[in-house]
């Protein structure tokens, strides 16, 4: 057996679903995890920030950054993977675009704080903790924007079949080529090409399970989202919320796009479609609002706030 | 010791989520403070703010990776409690599916990968040992074990849900899909071998548990209150009332979920971005509480299933009633695991499981105030969603599973730093040799 390749996974502010996922490819971990030196995995391996400050810069050969880059500690480890490993990866959705934790830039952060510590049903008259913790920046602001990235894998999470594949390109020395495809293309409904008269939401009656969602009036973003996930929910009778971001150019404004798409769908009034459409920035930029037009925009707004 | 030192532990490893320990000795070596600093939050209950109340279920989820399908279903729930849904039974029996099923991996998870290392390389050995990646080339048959548990849970929960992690098929007024009768009969066909699994899984950890008894019986003793969702007495994951157990084994509360606010109280420390949660009517500190798996079988007097009840009275006979054993929460979620187990054959053995209807046709919103309880894995959950005449959220609050648990874990932590420092209790504990030396 070939020696193993060294690897990094760290940890922002995130979930850990990609690392669940990425456990989710089962049996194989019996072929990938001999594969893998270990050198930083937090919520697996014993080593400590220490360990990873220490190696010499660029020797490890893979790392995966998870999450978004939101406090000091985040930030400061996404610059020492991006110092410390050769490929760096950002993992899954957060780790691209913000993923939902940016939905958190639609308001200011002491409004965040109000409900998190100071006024709350739970919770009354406390203040922001500060103690032996990390401060907060004010907005999401993406990896991309902190340290260069060599290879995005998307999504909410990367399914474990993508992970897997990206995982054995990269141990074989390859390159990962990976479907342009929409999600639409892995959908089994069938499209009538027949315009939508009413936007529906999600709960609203009981959808015909052979056709396509948008066109019953269910918005459903999946022909502007990448398909990585090979249609795992549209064809389980959920509407595509976007997880994987936009299909490459993977920078691409996503939010833009969905509501261009709803746009040939739906031929309504401009009025009509405000009127049922009860969430168009919620909606179209759930996984991707800090590297958007829009979000950007917010972004430079907190920064002229500090000059 | 001639003057104060103070030990910072960063990251916390072997969790999924964000910690250091911040432990303070004075200069007479006695330790005088004991921090679990949770160094990140992402502030959820904002931006559920303003959303369509239907997409809570769709966006919550995030918070937690390991644990997406509680917060999945308690937000659901929240949803049609203040819209007044009731989702269809069939619907119903499929939510619980999945959060046993969850239930299942989880626990596999945690005791296999994040536990397991420790009894198999013993607490003492180097990092780049004592991990599961190591227990995969040391003890393969055992890392396949639990390699197919896992997957049993995580696929399982995948058909049910549409994606193992971040599910999306419960909507307000039932599921968007039926379970069909192939993808039943495929999991019915696997369930002897992961019985089989299960309980050569529950010998190992009575081995685990007679080898570290001295540690068990002996370390972090922490007695504090518990919270748990009980079925008239039963272990309950996924409905039921909450049970409040105060140290000394009395159930001092048993209550709706609606009416959490009463007994919930929630504490900003000043070191930590995840709050503290405490039993109201005892005030904090007194009333701090845990939830997970001991505190479950603690609130309870029964498990649901004839072989998890019979595995939690072997436990009780060992640990009593309530335990404050803080590492009897490794016993107990084994205890729990069968019972998971069990429930999926259940529900799988169900006749309705297949049944299409699975969603009501007329859910309208409404303003409200709607509540949602589940447990996860790591303890109660609550979800409470307001929402206006449209249906839109205006107003969250979460109360998740760590939080109930931080409190605890800094106190169980306080008193085994005293153990450790003050007394060197741990020199004088009895340990097993590690099942593999290196």
């Amino acid at each position: 057996m070939a020696d193993p390749v060294s690897i990094a996974m760290g940890q922002g502010s995130s979930c850990w679903g990609c690392f669940q996922s990425l456990v989710d490819i089962h049996l194989n971990l019996a072929t990938v995890l001999p594969a893998l030196e270990i050198k930083y995995w937090q919520a697996v391996a014993d080593f400590k920030l220490h360990h990873l400050e220490s190696y010499e810069d660029k020797s490890i050969v893979v790392g995966l950054y998870e999450g978004m880059a939101r406090t000091e500690e985040d930030i400061h480890l996404l610059k020492l993977m991006r110092e410390k490993c050769q490929v760096l990866i950002a993992f899954g959705s957060c780790s691209c675009f913000g993923g939902i934790p940016g939905l958190a830039n639609f308001s200011d952060i002491e409004e965040c704080y109000d409900v998190k510590f100071r006024e709350n049903f739970t919770v009354s008259g406390g203040k922001v903790p500060s103690e032996n913790l990390p401060g907060i920046a004010p907005v999401v602001k993406p990896n991309n924007s902190y340290v260069d990235i060599d290879i995005y894998l998307p999504g909410c999470p990367p399914t474990s079949k993508l992970i897997l594949t990206a995982v054995s390109k990269l141990l074989a020395g390859e390159p990962i080529e990976l479907p342009p495809h929409t999600v639409c293309h892995y959908c089994d409904r069938e499209k009538k090409e027949t315009p939508i008269e009413k936007v529906l939401r999600p709960y609203q009656g009981i959808a015909d399970p052979d056709r396509c969602l948008l066109e019953q009036g269910y918005i459903c973003v999946g022909s502007s989202t990448w398909g990585l996930c090979e249609g795992q929910c549209v064809n389980k009778g959920a509407t595509c919320r976007g997880c994987f971001g936009p299909p490459p150019p993977i920078m691409q404004d996503h939010g833009a796009n969905s509501m261009a798409m709803l746009g040939t769908y739906a031929p309504l009034p401009p009025e009509e479609i405000k009127e049922q459409v009860k969430d168009p920035l919620g909606t179209f930029y759930r996984f991707d609002y800090p590297t958007s037009y829009l979000g950007k925009i917010r972004i430079k707004r907190e920064e002229v706030k500090k000059t | 010791m001639t003057e104060g030192k103070t030990i910072r532990i960063d990251p916390v490893t072997r969790l999924e989520g964000h910690g250091s320990l911040t432990l303070k000795l004075g200069k007479d070596g006695k330790v005088k403070d004991v921090q679990f600093n949770v160094n990140s939050t992402r502030f959820f209950e904002k931006f559920l703010e303003g959303r369509p109340m239907e997409e809570a279920p769709r966006i919550a989820p995030r918070i937690c990776g390991i644990c997406p399908i509680p917060h999945h279903l308690a937000s659901v729930k929240a949803v049609e409690a203040a819209w007044d849904v009731t989702p269809t039974p069939t619907a119903v029996k499929l939510r619980r599916l999945m959060i046993e099923a969850k239930q299942f991996s989880s626990h596999v998870i945690h005791f296999y990968a994040l536990a397991a290392p420790d009894f198999v390389y013993g607490p003492f050995a180097n990092p780049a040992d004592r991990n599961v990646a190591a227990v995969l080339r040391d003890l393969p048959d055992v890392a396949v074990q639990a390699i197919k548990m896992m997957e049993f849970g995580q696929e399982l929960i995948k058909t049910v849900g549409a994606k193992a992690i971040h599910p999306t098929t419960a909507i307000p007024g039932g599921m968007l899909t039926s379970m069909k009768e192939e993808d039943r009969d495929f999991f019915l066909g696997r369930l002897e071998e992961i019985q089989q699994l299960t309980l050569n899984t529950v010998d190992l950890a009575k081995k685990v548990v007679t080898d570290y008894l001295d540690v068990i019986t002996k370390v972090a003793v922490t007695p504090t209150y518990y919270i748990g969702l009980s079925n008239k007495g039963t272990l309950d994951i996924y409905d039921g009332t909450v049970r409040v157990q105060e140290p000394g084994g009395e159930i001092v509360a048993d209550f709706e979920p609606k009416d959490y606010r009463k007994y919930y109280g929630e504490h900003v420390a000043k070191h930590s971005y995840a709050t503290h949660m405490y039993y109201k009517p005892a005030g904090y500190p007194e009333g701090i509480w845990r939830a997970n798996t001991l505190a479950r079988c603690n609130v309870n007097e029964r498990m649901a299933t004839p072989l998890a009840d019979a595995a939690l009275k072997e436990m009780r006979e060992l640990v009593g009633r309530p335990s404050h054993h803080t590492f009897a929460y490794h016993y107990a979620r084994i205890v729990e695991t069968v019972q998971a187990f069990e429930w999926i054959a259940k529900l799988l053995n169900d006749p309705d499981i297949c049944d299409t209807d699975v969603k009501v046709s007329d859910v309208e919103p409404k303003a409200g105030n709607g509540v949602g309880i589940v447990e996860a894995p790591r303890g109660i959950l609550m979800h409470n969603y307001v929402s206006d005449d449209k249906g839109m959220l205006t107003k969250a609050n979460l109360v998740v599973a760590t939080n109930n648990n931080i409190a605890g874990i800094e106190k169980s932590l306080m008193v085994a730093a005293k153990q450790i420092f003050e007394d060197k209790a741990h020199e004088g504990l009895t340990l097993p040799e590690p099942m593999v030396k290196r």
